[in-house]
């Protein structure tokens, strides 16, 4: 029995798309596979999908602290861990406090240069951020926020693309609704908690998504800020670590699923808000 | 001051003191550095610093190994934004057709590589990429392809790293483009069908005009993003084989922290600036001759 | 509002209370530095020695109650990493510095002079002047690694050599004969990027690198030629494979299956293959001096120093841990953990040094180091490999390649000239 078109085109379709899934996860399935892989069997051809046996010694030697012959062998990849979450958190959060209001602000409130300072702000988006960085670096080094959390927050908390968004998502609340509320004689911080804020929800989780994964994901700058290694972000240790332990294919992935994973799950549980944000909710479920 | 005023100057004025001090401020000293010549001998002793006005750039236009960088940037640019945008374009058709079940899952899956990580990411690739034990020559042997020497050969390099940023990347986009093909006019399609046009004429005439704003601030965005490259090279190919994987982040970062050359660094990196800005002006003109913007 | 707007808010209430939470714990946390006694020395090491300083501690420690924390640093990044420590005044108090650059690091003040001449009294000869400038030393020497050749025994068995022979032209034949025997492997592992094995030949012919009171370079010579067309013919007979260390990521591993049999290395090869003895027994492989245009000379040499920084807040207890690694003792205890040869004569009359297997380097180290002491010679000896491997993947001739190393060393050196002409430095 002939199949009709539209079905044939189902099949294809939903084929073609499962099939790009899998080519797509499959570099993070196998960085997976490969972490818990025995030591020495990935360096194998044809090579390994899966392996001979499960095996935690890579995340163990990555993780823990070892005491051999009175001596401490450690990769110092826990401390990472903490120093990102830490450092992420925090640029979260006082990201979101400096870049809410502001684009509230640039939205709905009438002050002088407001349109000036806008042009300046979306000109200034061309601008790469690594021009700055090595002035930026002496500057910090005269105030003595070398290889410290500050030093490592402070340059991400410009956040002029953030400004941008929540003045783009701003910019749809009816102004109705705020002169409504000023002549009722609401103070303008007043209007902006109780008003402005709870509409203005899910921008504000999508923002400090992107916030903590861009903190999260940084290189460059905490690579160039922090030298002690009891400081480092993850990115920064295990990009130490794979310059000289580049044989140890197994150990390698370990750290990159520590690395990869909690964002990962961040994202997967989030991930309503995250693509309600940049979708615009245009699109349906 | 207006009561709006007053709240207003409140709500920006943190931020936009930060952006004066972490951005502005560094930016117009990197104009000073770049017409010095910043060396470790001035970081020895101040006073062996120097003006040298141009002298920084008319040194970098005599480094063959600027050119390089260069040139590989350019390549970069070149070859991955067609490749980034048609990959996720391709994707977001695929995704956005009507007979696709379970669209949610699909869009996660794929966009899951943007969030992670470029580093841990690039560790994963260089053993995907390795020559004798990796998957991606595996995969080509069962077709008949030879193994190619990807972090190798000098002519591969380039190619291998695309690949890796397009996985990487091409979520994102999707997403983006998959918004824009929901809201291309329905009565406009259905017009188009009725008369007759074929899949590829509807495409051309309706999708096309309707998304192309988003094509070109896409493409826009992603240009500046490969002009940027610098982790991947730093953690995959450390610039080799042959120096075909420097780009010009990559040269700034050896010059300036490596070597200490803040002057010349600096200079590299207003170079940078322009080129980035050249690009964005080039961009939006096309897109202002085509009413795209 | 309605019920909308209170669950709206709720999150965000909580979202700005949870970052208000963790701000304050953060600032707790980074406050207060759970100090139970004296503050740790802290000490950066590289590669080897940064793994396996910490086991050298523990007597520190008891004898003197202070804690050390070793940071070991990869050697690929180790020279940002030191330049930026300065720069953001992130120095430890004790560091391991490669010979060569302690030039650099005094120039800029990072590093301080010995405070005696005790502490450098009894190195082998040639250790001690690398770490002098002007009149004061500037660090301890701690190990001296000079590049020899490691072999694979049977494979050279088999082809009939008991050992690499000590001349090109005798070596070249060996090496053809064992290519002729194994032609789908290699007999020498240089990777070209390594720029070591270059160094040595150019230093064996005794080319001189470079003139005019070290500001230009001297990369047109007799000598350097010679040394460019030996090494250009090893690539072109197939005898060295045309690939990147990126690509050769397990060098261990290769030349124990004899993908090569030749590789000029360091003394913590050693360490590598007692590590990996199940795939390279001890009886596989043996050491011999590298070869030279007419019999041994000079090679490259890594010799390293200890030395403190200039801004360390405890300067005694500095120079103490710095006592303490380099005395005999503790130098033969760590050339038994990873191979690295003492830089203390005394340390060389024991027996754990007189064995065959270390006579190569015992006699390597009596050859005088011709390495040119500038600071920016880190720097030139990398960007002379990278033309040394365009012009072995073809793209250059040895002639184009060293008129263009000339060019850009002299550009390297373009400050120095200046301040060299100046009369600022010497």
């Amino acid at each position: 029995m002939a199949l009709k078109p539209r079905t044939v085109r189902t099949i294809v379709a939903n084929a073609a798309v499962a099939l790009l899934t899998a080519v797509t996860l499959l570099p993070l399935f196998w960085m997976v596979t490969v972490s818990f892989m025995p030591r020495g069997e990935s360096n194998r051809f044809p090579p390994p999908f899966w392996p001979s046996r499960w095996s935690w010694e890579n995340y163990y030697e990555l993780l823990v602290r070892r005491l051999i012959d009175g001596a401490w062998f450690d990769y110092r990849i826990v401390p990472a861990l903490w120093n990102s979450i830490a450092i992420a958190a925090l640029s979260t959060g006082l990201g979101l406090l400096l870049t809410v209001p502001a684009g509230y602000a640039f939205a709905k409130l009438r002050f002088t240069g407001r349109e000036r300072l806008l042009r300046l702000l979306i000109a200034a988006l061309v601008v790469p951020g690594q021009v700055a960085m090595l002035p930026l670096f002496l500057m910090l080094k005269e105030i003595g926020l070398v290889n410290s959390y500050a030093g490592v927050i402070l340059p991400g908390l410009a956040g002029i693309f953030a400004i941008l968004f929540v003045r783009q998502a701003c910019l749809r609340i009816p102004d109705e609704m705020i002169d409504a509320a000023r002549l009722d004689g609401a103070s303008e911080a007043r209007i902006f908690r109780s008003i402005v804020l709870p509409l203005l929800a899910p921008i504000t989780v999508t923002l400090a998504l992107f916030m903590f994964l861009g903190s999260w994901n940084d290189f460059l700058w905490p690579l160039i800020v922090l030298s002690d290694q009891d400081k480092y972000t993850l990115p920064v240790a295990i990009a130490g670590i794979v310059r000289e332990h580049a044989q140890d294919g197994e150990l390698m992935m370990a750290a990159a699923v520590v690395t990869t994973l909690p964002v990962l799950a961040l994202f997967v549980t989030l991930q309503r808000f995250y693509m309600r944000g940049l979708l615009g909710g245009s699109v349906k479920g | 001051m207006t009561r709006q005023s007053r709240a207003a100057w409140l709500f920006t004025a943190p931020v936009l003191a930060i952006i004066a001090l972490v951005f502005v401020l560094p930016t117009v000293l990197a104009l000073g550095l770049s017409v010095t010549d910043y060396s470790i001998y001035a970081l020895a002793d101040w006073s062996n610093l120097r003006f040298v006005g141009l002298g920084n750039f008319v040194d970098l236009l005599t480094t063959p190994l600027f050119w390089r960088a260069l040139g590989n940037t350019a390549l970069f640019a070149g070859l991955g934004v067609p490749m980034a945008i048609g990959a996720s374009l391709a994707a977001a058709l695929l995704l956005h057709d009507t007979t696709i079940w379970w669209k949610p899952l699909w869009r996660v899956a794929l966009f899951a590589p943007y969030v992670t990580s470029v580093v841990a990411t690039a560790i994963v690739w260089r053993f995907l990429l390795n020559t004798r034990f990796g998957l991606i020559n595996y995969a080509l042997g069962l077709i008949g392809i030879g193994p190619v020497d990807w972090l190798g050969d000098p002519h591969a390099s380039i190619p291998a790293i695309l690949i890796f940023v397009t996985w990487k990347i091409f979520g994102y986009n999707m997403i983006v483009f998959v918004a824009a093909l929901s809201a291309v006019p329905q009565d406009l399609m259905e017009a188009a069908r009725l008369d007759g046009a074929s899949r590829w004429g509807r495409f051309r005439h309706v999708t096309l005009p309707a998304i192309g704003p988003t094509l070109l601030l896409a493409a826009v965005m992603s240009v500046a993003g490969f002009l940027q490259l610098f982790a991947e090279p730093y953690v995959m190919t450390m610039g080799g084989p042959a120096q075909s994987t420097v780009t010009v982040l990559y040269f700034m970062f050896d010059e300036g922290f490596k070597w200490w050359n803040l002057g010349q660094a600096s200079a590299v990196a207003l170079i940078l600036f322009i080129l980035i800005l050249g690009v964005t002006i080039v961009q939006t003109r096309i897109g202002r001759r085509y009413e795209w913007l | 509002m309605g019920r909308g707007a209170q669950q709206g808010y709720e999150p965000t209430r909580r979202a700005m209370l949870a970052g208000g939470g963790a701000l304050a714990a953060s600032v707790g946390i980074a406050g207060c530095t759970a100090v139970t006694g004296p503050a740790p020395l802290r000490f950066w090491a590289t590669s080897y020695e940064g793994d396996y300083s910490p086991l050298l501690m523990p007597d520190f420690t008891r004898a003197t109650g202070i804690p050390v924390d070793v940071q070991s640093v990869p050697s690929t990044a180790a020279h940002e990493k030191m330049l930026t420590a300065q720069a953001g005044g992130a120095l430890p108090d004790v560091m391991m510095l490669p010979s060569g650059w302690i030039g650099e690091f005094a120039m800029i003040g990072a590093v301080m002079p010995l405070p005696g001449p005790a502490l450098a009294g009894d190195v082998v000869p040639g250790a001690l002047a690398q770490t002098r400038i002007g009149d004061r030393c500037y660090g301890v020497p701690w190990s001296v690694a000079p590049m020899v050749q490691y072999y694979r025994r049977d494979l050279l068995a088999a082809a009939g050599y008991q050992a690499p022979p000590q001349d090109w032209a005798s070596w070249r034949t060996m090496a053809r004969a064992l290519k002729r025997r194994r032609p789908d492997d290699f007999v020498l592992l240089s990777l070209l990027n390594w720029p070591d094995t270059l160094i040595t030949m150019l230093f064996q012919t005794g080319a001189t690198l470079l003139r005019d009171r070290d500001t230009r370079g001297n990369f047109r010579t007799p000598e350097a030629q010679a040394a460019f067309a030996f090494y250009l013919s090893l690539y072109r007979e197939g005898l060295a494979p045309r690939a990147l260390s990126t690509e050769v990521q397990d060098a261990v591993g290769a030349f124990a299956q004899g993908f090569y049999a030749i590789w000029p290395s360091w003394p913590t090869a050693m360490l590598d293959f007692e590590r990996r003895k199940a795939e390279i027994p001890a009886a596989a492989w043996g050491i011999a001096r590298m070869a030279g245009p007419d019999g041994p000379g000079p090679a490259s040499r890594l010799d390293a120093a200890l030395c403190v920084s200039a801004t360390t807040p405890r300067p005694a207890a500095a120079w103490a841990l710095v006592r303490h690694l380099t005395s005999a003792a503790n130098e033969l205890r760590f050339q038994r953990l990873i191979g690295n040869l003492p830089a203390r004569q005394s340390a060389w009359t024991s027996p754990q040094l007189a064995t065959p297997l270390i006579a190569p380097f015992a006699a390597q180290m009596r050859e005088p180091n011709p390495a040119p002491r500038v600071l920016e010679w880190e720097r030139i000896k990398i960007e002379m490999q990278l033309v040394a491997e365009r012009i072995v993947r073809g793209l250059l001739t040895i002639d184009q390649g060293l008129a263009m190393i000339d060019t850009r060393v002299d550009a390297i050196l373009a400050k120095r000239r200046a301040l060299v002409d100046a009369g600022r430095i010497a």
